[in-house]
């Protein structure tokens, strides 16, 4: 038998039963390393209630997806038929559909805003690198997802974007079509397409996106939060063992989160009571007209949270990739005349470059455009290993870092809104701009990043009491 | 720069997206009745009259009608032609694929077409009152009659005995330094039963009515809403307040 | 700051105060927001109008004549009975299992059916052809007199070809068969004298 803590026969029921709990699974001990005793920095400001957020808006489409699927049909002669249904026929069923719509958009809003407390507190700095690692993929299964849900109403604007976006695999050098035709599972976007972005988008990538929140949280659990100052509050512990900037989660946390719940959820419902479609953003238009595979619509545009990746995907023009070809070769050189190296890297470094300009001269620039957007996404990973600053926090970087992150962001909106514009010519050449600012952010930030006189970081965090 | 950051998203935000013109004319502002039940039905009738003979409205069940204060007797002694089940939805007998021959094209189901037709122009109502109202008599085309707000439309002008047959009026003027034919108004060829403001008056209740066919829970839609917003400012300030009730404590 | 368990049970009246006021009003909140998901179960627009009664012309049904109409995805008999069979009704009752239709009342034979015909009208017999033992469709035996599977005095009813079940011209089953109830009786109710309505009891 194994080792069982005794307790008191005179102790109340509750505790009793709380202890032979105890004695078999870690409930006591998962509560007070994860809540009651899991001491997180006291000076979380508001870029901080998206993580919980986040959580929220996972259950919502999680919880109203299921009452979705009691009522869709995932069968292309249905498809449209069923969702209107559930709009009007299944009792209640146009709240549970504007809320799992609302969710999806509100869902990105809401990781773009965590992702962005992420860069400009340095949450991603060591020890970190794996909270943020499982955050990327959380954020690519999270992509994937409204990817593949956005095709289950089967409006036009569904079968149409998954008829492009699909097609952009279908770019690759010699694999393309046929990896095209493998993940369509016929020669056009059709039922059969359908019925396996379903299974997809219901079962397979919720679970791992389960996953991977629990091991997001876990990383995060095991080192510590970051917060705004950067400073690390494990540093300075109080006597009792607990850092002296650290408060318990559970009751300051929680009960600050259910606040930014509450407004949250304010705005939510705002916008699922009186403007679900958001002018067109949330639910697009062209989507209340059934899939028509003879007809495509004159304006086809990604839903707005793909907007940004897909005005770069636009901008990879065949002149846009002479540009690159300029940018792999400025670098091979660079590289190859700055840095010390035996010989036979250089040889190695301008081969390669040699032989990425070859490729790229030689193929569709169509396939390096899927590159490039695929490269905006999986660049993030990477950030951990790009920051060479000396602080962790914007709030003690050289001043004009601020500036960067500002246009970084204004960047990001600039090419969100070209995306959902029809291509024009000062459109493309904005986007091409903005696509070479994203990547030089990231790519040159190991020099940037070191460039300026930093402020000195605090031993103790900033706070001012309420 | 959280001050910038957030005015320009909110910039961003308010402009609203651009989708590619069709072609047609700019659109009339339709008139905003979903709260006039009497146009609703009026609407509704001129609809089951005239539009459910080629067009399915296949999501849309007769006896939802009770919504615009209808009751199920009406309903069956002035709506139901090709069903004789209230609670049956308003499909069309037509053959898609004879229709197509027909016509040029299959005429679409118009449960949601005031969803689907919204844009930069306005919105899917805008739409529909200025295309139902801007038919004109064309020889060169199949059915004899053409559109301003959707040019070489497959549809005939099904409502032209109401409104009688009537022909654009153009007058050529420089725009911006290029001579163009500008659009200036209707001659009335031959006189409808109706005059243009009845007329008008009646593609209003008509275009209300699709309106809301395509969103027949909008009305308690906004009416939950506003509940749900009252209550949940109540629950934001007891949790503001039981937030700051704790926060107090801390240093 | 505050203990691990501060956060159960607030001793501060600030806290506890609006501890209690955010928790009567969250769980408010949540029973509310449930409400709509749990509407979803009912039976949507769809369903209900796929169930809606049916109207039915009797007029042209001639005296020993049956008609099947469906109803709720069921078949329910329409059946114009002649004097004779009516009058060997009461003689059946000491060969039937039920025959003052008392088991089940309330799901088998509605109010209005509690008679000798189990009818509105006696002419007319209105029952869902459902077999009560295991759901075939028993077939008409409307000849009276001796046949295969059916006794010598046979006045004339329903047998089921599954397991052999009879029953008379009121839809009462008959001793010692395998069916436990007699034929079940659906709401219905006559709207005029040839417009006959199945699926709804008559409107108060």
């Amino acid at each position: 038998m194994a080792e069982m803590k005794e307790i008191s026969p005179n102790a109340p029921a509750g505790a009793k039963l709380l202890n032979w709990v105890d004695n078999r699974f870690p409930l006591s001990k998962l509560y007070n390393d994860h809540l009651g005793q899991y001491y997180a920095p006291k000076n979380f400001n508001f870029f901080y209630i998206f993580g919980g957020l986040a959580t929220l808006v996972l259950v919502i489409q999680i919880v109203t997806g299921i009452f979705l699927v009691m009522n869709y049909k995932p069968d292309a002669a249905l498809a449209f038929g069923s969702v209107e249904y559930i709009m009007r026929d299944v009792p209640w069923g146009w709240l549970i559909r504007y809320m799992h719509s609302t969710g999806a958009s509100a869902f990105f809003i809401v990781i773009y805003m965590h992702m962005f407390r992420g860069l400009i507190y340095g949450s991603y700095r060591k020890p970190r690198e794996l909270v943020w690692l499982f955050g990327c993929g959380i954020f690519l299964c999270l992509m994937a997802e409204a990817f593949m849900g956005y095709l289950l109403p089967w409006g036009q604007m569904s079968y149409w974007g998954a008829q492009v976006i699909v097609n952009l695999f279908a770019a690759v050098p010699f694999v393309g079509p046929d990896l095209a035709l493998l993940i369509r599972g016929d020669y056009v976007v059709g039922d059969a397409t359908l019925n396996r972005f379903f299974s997809f988008h219901v079962i397979a990538v919720p679970l791992v996106l389960l996953g991977l929140v629990a091991a997001h949280i876990i990383a995060l659990h095991e080192v510590g939060s970051n917060n705004p100052d950067g400073v690390e509050i494990k540093a300075t512990k109080g006597a009792d063992g607990h850092p002296l900037d650290g408060i318990p989660f559970h009751p300051y946390y929680t009960v600050h989160d259910i606040f930014a719940v509450c407004m949250f959820l304010m705005v939510f419902t705002a916008i699922i009571f009186f403007a679900p479609e958001f002018g067109g953003y949330f639910l697009e238009y062209n989507n209340f007209i059934p899939a028509d595979p003879f007809k495509t619509p004159l304006h086809i545009a990604p839903v707005w949270y793909f907007t940004p990746y897909y005005s770069m995907l636009r901008a990879i023009t065949g002149e846009m990739v002479l540009v690159l070809i300029a940018c792999v070769v400025a670098a091979a050189a660079f590289s190859v005349i700055k840095f010390k190296m035996p010989t036979i890297f250089k040889i190695v470094i301008v081969g390669a470059a040699a032989a990425v300009s070859a490729m790229m001269l030689s193929t569709d620039a169509k396939f390096w455009g899927v590159v490039i957007m695929g490269g905006a996404v999986v660049i993030l990973f990477f950030l951990p290993w790009l920051d060479n600053c000396a602080v962790k926090s914007i709030r003690y970087r050289p001043s004009w870092h601020k500036y960067m992150y500002g246009i970084f962001v204004v960047n990001f909106i600039v090419l969100a809104y070209l995306g959902v514009q029809p291509p024009s010519a000062i459109g493309e050449r904005i986007s091409q701009v903005g696509t070479l600012f994203y990547f030089g952010f990231f790519l040159l930030m190991p020099w940037w990043s070191k460039v300026g006189e930093t402020k000195t970081v605090p031993q103790r965090v900033t706070f001012v009491a309420h | 720069m959280k001050k910038i950051v957030l005015g320009l998203i909110a910039a961003v935000g308010l402009m609203v997206g651009a989708h590619a013109n069709t072609g047609g004319i700019a659109w009339d502002k339709a008139p905003n009745n979903l709260n006039d039940v009497a146009s609703l039905q009026n609407g509704a009738k001129t609809f089951v009259n005239y539009c459910l003979n080629c067009h399915a409205a296949a999501y849309m069940r007769f006896n939802r009608l009770k919504d615009i204060g209808l009751t199920e007797q009406q309903i069956k002694d002035n709506l139901l032609f090709s069903t004789d089940k209230v609670g049956e939805t308003m499909k069309v007998t037509v053959d898609p694929r004879q229709s197509k021959e027909w016509f040029g094209a299959n005429p679409p189901d118009l449960t949601v077409m005031a969803r689907s037709r919204s844009g930069a122009n306005g919105t899917g109502a805008d739409y529909l009152y200025t295309y139902l109202r801007t038919f004109y008599v064309d020889d060169k085309k199949a059915t004899g009659w053409n559109n301003l707000a959707f040019p070489n439309v497959a549809m005939p002008h099904v409502l032209w005995e109401l409104q009688g047959k009537r022909a654009p009026i153009y007058a050529t003027e420089l725009v911006h330094g290029h001579e163009t034919e500008v659009f200036k108004g209707w001659e009335q060829l031959t006189p409808g039963k109706m005059t243009p403001l009845e007329f008008d008056q009646t593609i209003g209740d008509l275009v209300g009515y699709l309106q809301w066919m395509s969103e027949p829970s909008q009305s308690k839609r906004v009416q939950v809403g506003v509940w749900v917003l009252l209550f949940l400012l109540v629950m934001t300030v007891f949790t503001w307040r039981l937030n700051a009730a704790y926060w107090k404590d801390v240093k | 700051m505050s203990d691990t368990l501060a956060g159960a049970r607030p001793n501060d009246p600030s806290k506890r105060t609006w501890m209690i006021a955010s928790s009567c009003v969250g769980i408010a909140g949540a029973a509310a927001t449930a409400v709509p998901f749990v509407s979803t179960f009912q039976p949507s627009e769809r369903a209900k109008a796929a169930g809606a009664a049916v109207e039915v012309d009797i007029s042209a049904i001639k005296p020993g004549e049956k008609i099947t109409v469906e109803w709720r995805g069921k078949p329910v008999w329409v059946v114009r009975r002649t004097p004779e069979q009516l009058a060997a009704l009461p003689t059946l009752n000491s060969g039937l299992a039920d025959p003052e239709s008392k088991r089940k009342q309330d799901e088998l034979t509605p109010i209005y059916a509690r008679n000798v015909g189990r009818s509105i009208k006696p002419e007319y017999f209105v029952a869902v052809g459902i077999c009560t033992h295991l759901g075939c469709s028993p077939s008409d035996k409307f000849q009276s007199g001796p046949q295969a599977s059916l006794p010598d005095d046979w006045k004339g009813g329903f047998l089921c070809p599954c397991h052999g079940s009879t029953f008379d011209m009121a839809g009462r089953v008959f001793k010692n068969k395998p069916a436990p109830d007699n034929l079940e009786i659906p709401p219905h109710t006559y709207l005029t004298d040839s417009r006959l309505l199945i699926g709804e009891n008559a409107k108060a």
